[in-house]
């Protein structure tokens, strides 16, 4: 290992809040998430750790009565601004799911189908780029001999790494994974938690959890949340060392009512 | 006392239960008089002459071709253009148009136009079209059909689509996959069972229609394909045979009713199985 | 270890930004476009409604027009003389109507209730199933079956069992006078009471289905009947529903053409007698349009369909209004 290259705010939070109809879920959140670098989300359920996740790749567009207000700069640009384009946003900005969603199509398709909408490709190219994904989400070696089947034939955590695949195959910056192992059982999860490592020499990653083990595991930065607001913020090693808020000590060594 | 009475109310009770039984027994039982009847008197006629031969003047044998031809031109022909029709309606009522109050109406609406009768869709191409080009045709036919399928598929397409899982639309959307893909290449194809159905409902539903027919296609007693012309049709051969006093053309109208029944009912049926399949996964 | 593997088609971030900006303006546009044709089949639901209206009225016109109110509370029907009133037929289709469903309630209530109450558990599905498939069935069926094999019966058995049933008894002997002609208002309302029944007790089964079984049960614990339990506990609660599917029965019935047409007898007269051949308005209409070269002949045809639009659309809305409250309770 060379010396740290320098931190760079991939994405900068700053004051954000936010609504479901008049419901104040997320109070004047502000943090960076650093590129290259795995950031996770951990609170009880309801302190707002995925409704955050979801305003970064502004999936609450979908539904009407959630607003957002403050500032999500993605290089410097705000993306909560109207002349966003989502469309563009969420292909630089990738999300997982906790259910594993493959498309009703082979797998190859469930991967070749998000590249071919973006870019013009000949078929070598594209199988190349199935390859890489599939490779990238280590699921290449379990499916190479039966590319043509269903994406639903596979097994959950193959489901699971199939999406991540699909989503890397589109190369965005930034992915976002909303508890993306915990419908998944412990190999199934462990192989997750490989691949996230993995996957962050190359992307900014932010994960959704509510496995402290796992945040500790897998994430560079924490952010401990509670009731809407960010409580601590800091290096993955320090927040479940050296807390420096009483909130997040109760909350990490299960002291939490 | 109180024993006397309970014994009464579960006395009376039990004639109201028996006259459900009686009540089931007769409503199926003319029901299936009348199937035992259409089978009897159809299997009579039955021969492959009905597949080969035209309808025939009166007084002579022949068989239902032409008709049986007709009816799937037609028939054919309404569901490829009302079902499309009725699919784009059905995918911005639960796409684009989820929860508007022009979906509420046109919801409504469509469910009073799946029951209006048949005959006023007849008077309305008779009059938007036959009365405009002056002649009948298997065209106006094949509109009346159309306008006739339209609301059984918007029905079934909406149903369908909504129970598409929201998890599929945010997968999606999370991509940067714009609506249209998203509803075209995956929400279609999720529901693609439900929606086969919808379709072979609508044929179920305008393969016996007559109504419309009446006054727009009317009938043809010779081979046609031309669709500018009158065109022969299963439904208005047997209503125009029926009523005629003619046995043989009597007998024609029993297989042809025989045919059409047999055709609808594995049409609903095949429906029914595919539904079955597609709500199991 | 696994290696990420960038390959050689990877592009730049800049030229990659570019063809993802030129595919985002495509979708855009394909996406106006789709939502486009969507709304426009949507809204061709409402054109059809509106186009058979205007189309319905504007045809019948001339004829509202000459004979006014007229048209509607006279019963002469003269195509030769050129003068048309409606009441013949609008007394035939809501008599049929009325009648068929007087006969069909009941008999689907009782079957919705034996198909939910009684039947053993192996049953229903086929049942329930066969009813559903019988709804199906185009109705000139009917209509062949009722002019075959219905009718002859009617005439040789029925009929006169009845005219001599009632012939002691006041009113019901006017209302059953004979001769026994087969043909008649009877006999088109008996068949369309038969054809309506499966739809009736489709709906009403699904109804009746909607009853939480903890009411059903908690009745039975105090000791109610089956019978106490259909009237106290299943009918009151489904009472909507009952009546949105019967209107759903009564709009089928008002508006059917081949089922009918076989069997009434298309006589324009209104009869005190139910045995006597009658008509409806879409009897009226299958029967005299294509005849019809007259334009005053054509122009009052299409103004008994309007009038027949006009009922069933009122008793369909009604019965949908109805439906879709059940639908409301029980999805919340």
């Amino acid at each position: 290992m060379t010396a740290e290259p320098a931190l760079v705010q991939k994405v900068t939070i700053r004051d954000l809040k936010f609504f479901y109809g008049d419901t104040q879920a997320l109070k004047a959140i502000s943090l960076p998430l650093y590129e290259h670098k795995v950031t996770a989300f951990i609170g009880p359920s309801g302190c707002g750790k995925s409704t955050l996740l979801r305003v970064l790749n502004r999936m609450y567009d979908l539904y009407p009565r959630q607003r957002a207000e403050g500032e999500v700069l993605l290089d410097g640009d705000d993306i909560l601004a109207p002349t966003t384009d989502i469309n563009l946003l969420r292909s630089r900005i990738g999300m997982v799911f906790q259910k594993p969603t493959p498309f009703p199509m082979s797998i190859y398709d469930n991967i070749a189908f998000g590249i071919k909408l973006y870019e013009r490709l000949t078929k070598s190219e594209l199988d190349q780029r199935v390859e890489g994904a599939l490779r990238s989400a280590a699921l290449w070696d379990e499916v190479k001999d039966k590319l043509k089947s269903s994406g639903l034939s596979l097994s959950g955590g193959q489901q699971q790494r199939l999406c991540i695949a699909r989503t890397v195959a589109i190369q965005p910056e930034v992915i976002l994974l909303d508890e993306p192992a915990s419908a998944l059982d412990p190999i199934s999860t462990a192989k997750i938690e490989e691949l996230i490592d993995e996957l962050s020499a190359h992307y900014t990653i932010a994960v959704v959890t509510h496995n402290m083990q796992q945040a500790a595991r897998v994430s560079d930065y924490t952010a401990f949340m509670y009731l809407g607001s960010l409580v601590e913020f800091g290096e993955t090693p320090k927040i479940f060392t050296a807390p420096q808020q009483k909130q997040t000590q109760d909350y990490i060594t299960g002291r939490f009512g | 006392m109180n024993r006397t009475l309970r014994t009464r109310r579960q006395l009376v009770s039990l004639v109201m239960m028996g006259l459900s039984v009686v009540a089931t027994l007769f409503g199926l039982g003319f029901l299936a008089l009348i199937l035992g009847t259409l089978i009897f008197k159809g299997l009579a006629g039955l021969k492959l002459s009905i597949f080969t031969q035209m309808t025939p003047p009166p007084g002579s044998k022949g068989g239902l071709l032409n008709a049986i031809a007709g009816s799937l031109v037609m028939t054919t022909g309404g569901v490829a253009i009302g079902a499309p029709i009725g699919m784009l309606a059905g995918i911005y009522m639960a796409e684009y148009g989820r929860g508007t109050r022009f979906t509420m109406i046109v919801r409504f609406i469509n469910d009073i136009l799946l029951s209006a009768p048949s005959i006023i869709i007849g008077l309305f191409v008779y009059e938007i079209y036959v009365a405009e080009v002056h002649h009948f045709s298997g065209v106006a036919g094949i509109i009346a059909l159309a306008i006739m399928v339209v609301p059984v598929v918007v029905r079934t397409t909406e149903d369908m689509l909504l129970l598409v899982p929201g998890t599929l639309k945010e997968a999606a959307a999370a991509m940067g996959l714009p609506r249209s893909i998203f509803i075209r290449r995956i929400a279609l194809r999720v529901a693609r069972a439900g929606l086969i159905t919808g379709v072979l409902l609508a044929v179920a539903r305008v393969s016996g229609e007559t109504a419309p027919l009446l006054f727009t296609a009317l009938s043809n007693q010779f081979w046609s394909w031309n669709i500018n012309e009158p065109i022969a049709n299963l439904p208005m051969v047997i209503f125009n045979f029926a009523l005629s006093p003619y046995k043989d053309w009597q007998q024609l109208a029993w297989t042809g009713a025989l045919l059409i029944t047999c055709a609808v009912l594995a049409l609903s049926i095949t429906a029914r199985v595919l539904s079955a399949q597609g709500t199991r996964k | 270890m696994a290696v990420i593997t960038m390959n050689s088609s990877d592009v730049g971030p800049k030229a990659l930004a570019t063809t993802r900006a030129a595919a985002v303006r495509g979708f855009r546009r394909g996406d106006r476009i789709f939502r486009l044709v969507t709304f426009a089949a949507a809204l061709s639901v409402l054109v059809i409604l509106c186009g058979v209206m205007l189309s319905l009225l504007f045809g019948a016109w001339p004829a509202l027009r000459t004979f006014g109110f007229g048209f509607f509370i006279h019963a002469t029907w003269n195509p030769v003389k050129d003068v048309f009133g409606a009441l013949a037929a609008i007394y035939g289709t809501l008599v049929t109507s009325v009648l068929a469903m007087l006969l069909a309630v009941p008999v689907s209530f009782g079957i919705a209730v034996f198909l939910t109450e009684l039947c053993p558990w192996w049953l229903r599905r086929p049942i329930g199933i066969a009813v559903e498939l019988l709804a199906g069935i185009p109705s000139i069926i009917y209509g062949i079956w009722g002019l075959f094999v219905f009718l002859p019966f009617v005439q040789s058995v029925i009929q006169p069992f009845l005219i001599n049933l009632f012939a002691p008894i006041p009113v019901l002997n006017i209302l059953f006078a004979g001769p026994p002609y087969g043909i008649g208002t009877f006999s088109a309302a008996f068949i369309l009471a038969i054809m309506v029944v499966p739809f009736i007790t489709a709906v009403t089964r699904d109804v009746f289905e909607t009853v939480p079984a903890v009411l059903k049960e908690a009745a039975y614990g105090i000791g109610a009947t089956r019978l106490e339990v259909v009237r106290r506990v299943v009918i009151p609660y489904t009472r909507t529903g009952l009546v949105g599917g019967v209107m759903l029965g009564l709009g089928r019935a008002l508006g059917e053409t081949m089922a009918v047409t076989f069997v009434i007898g298309n006589a324009h007269a209104i009869s005190s007698s139910l045995l006597a051949p009658g008509t409806t308005i879409s009897a009226v209409i299958a029967n005299e349009f294509n005849e019809a070269t007259d334009p005053m002949y054509i122009s009052s045809l299409i103004a008994l369909g309007l009038i027949l639009f006009f009922i069933t659309f009122v008793v369909l809305a009604i019965s949908r209004l109805l439906l879709m409250r059940i639908e409301d309770a029980e999805a919340k």
